[in-house]
């Protein structure tokens, strides 16, 4: 018998990708950049507390097109953290686990993250 | 910590922190486009300064508990694990430390 449809051991660039695997390499991905997103907040306060020159320059940086495109992403990170994680507290609670189900909820996080990136920026900016 | 008690630590902090996080950045979108006074009086109010304390206290714990997750995965020398889990613990515990401090006393 010809091993060669044995399975190989678990690889990112080997195995094809699904919905499952791409949700929850992101959902770590995502808290790594969350934490991120924490330090930043932190420094946020720190130079607020630096007083109203230092805090005004900050303002700029965040205000660039470099710092909007961080704030954006920081964002998009929040919301599909939150909602996969969402969806990992339905699994510990012993629901969702059949693959149709899996799947569906996957594509669900994906675009309602997306959706709700739009929306908290047009709301949090004032821009509706 | 045993593992199942850091199991269910994770999820309780993480139920805790969904709706802070969310309040949180939603505020802090909304301060990028005010001035200076706007900033410090939004953190001046009692319930989100203690919102804001909460939600670092809460959110370093549950970023700790998730950080050994991963070194567990992805580093094996124990050594080195050993002392990023150190690490980590000294930076979960200062800067929310920090940021009750500057709440009460800096702004």
């Amino acid at each position: 018998m010809s091993d060669s449809k044995n399975p190989l051991s678990p690889h990112l660039q080997i195995y094809r990708w699904h919905i499952s695997s791409l949700v929850s390499i992101t959902h770590r991905i995502s808290g790594v950049i969350n934490l991120l997103a924490l330090i930043l907040i932190f420094f946020w306060l720190l130079i607020l507390s630096f007083g109203e020159n230092n805090y005004e320059l900050f303002l700029l940086v965040v205000n660039s097109f470099f710092g909007k495109f961080i704030l954006i992403g920081f964002t998009w990170s929040m919301t599909f953290h939150v909602l996969s994680g969402v969806r990992h507290l339905v699994w510990d609670l012993g629901y969702g686990f059949e693959i149709k189900t899996a799947k569906i909820s996957g594509i669900i996080v994906i675009i309602s993250s997306l959706v709700l990136t739009i929306l908290f920026w047009l709301f949090g900016r004032g821009l509706i | 910590m045993k593992e199942t008690k850091k199991w269910v630590l994770h999820r309780v902090s993480a139920t805790i922190l969904a709706p802070l996080y969310v309040w949180l950045y939603f505020s802090i979108v909304s301060l990028s486009i005010e001035n200076y006074s706007e900033a410090v009086y939004f953190f001046k109010n009692p319930l989100f300064g203690i919102l804001t304390i909460m939600v670092f206290f809460v959110g370093f714990f549950h970023v700790k508990i998730s950080l050994s997750e991963i070194f567990e995965d992805y580093i094996h020398n124990k050594k080195i694990k050993d002392a990023a889990n150190i690490l980590a613990l000294i930076l979960c515990i200062i800067i929310p430390v920090i940021i009750l401090i500057l709440l009460i006393y800096k702004i």
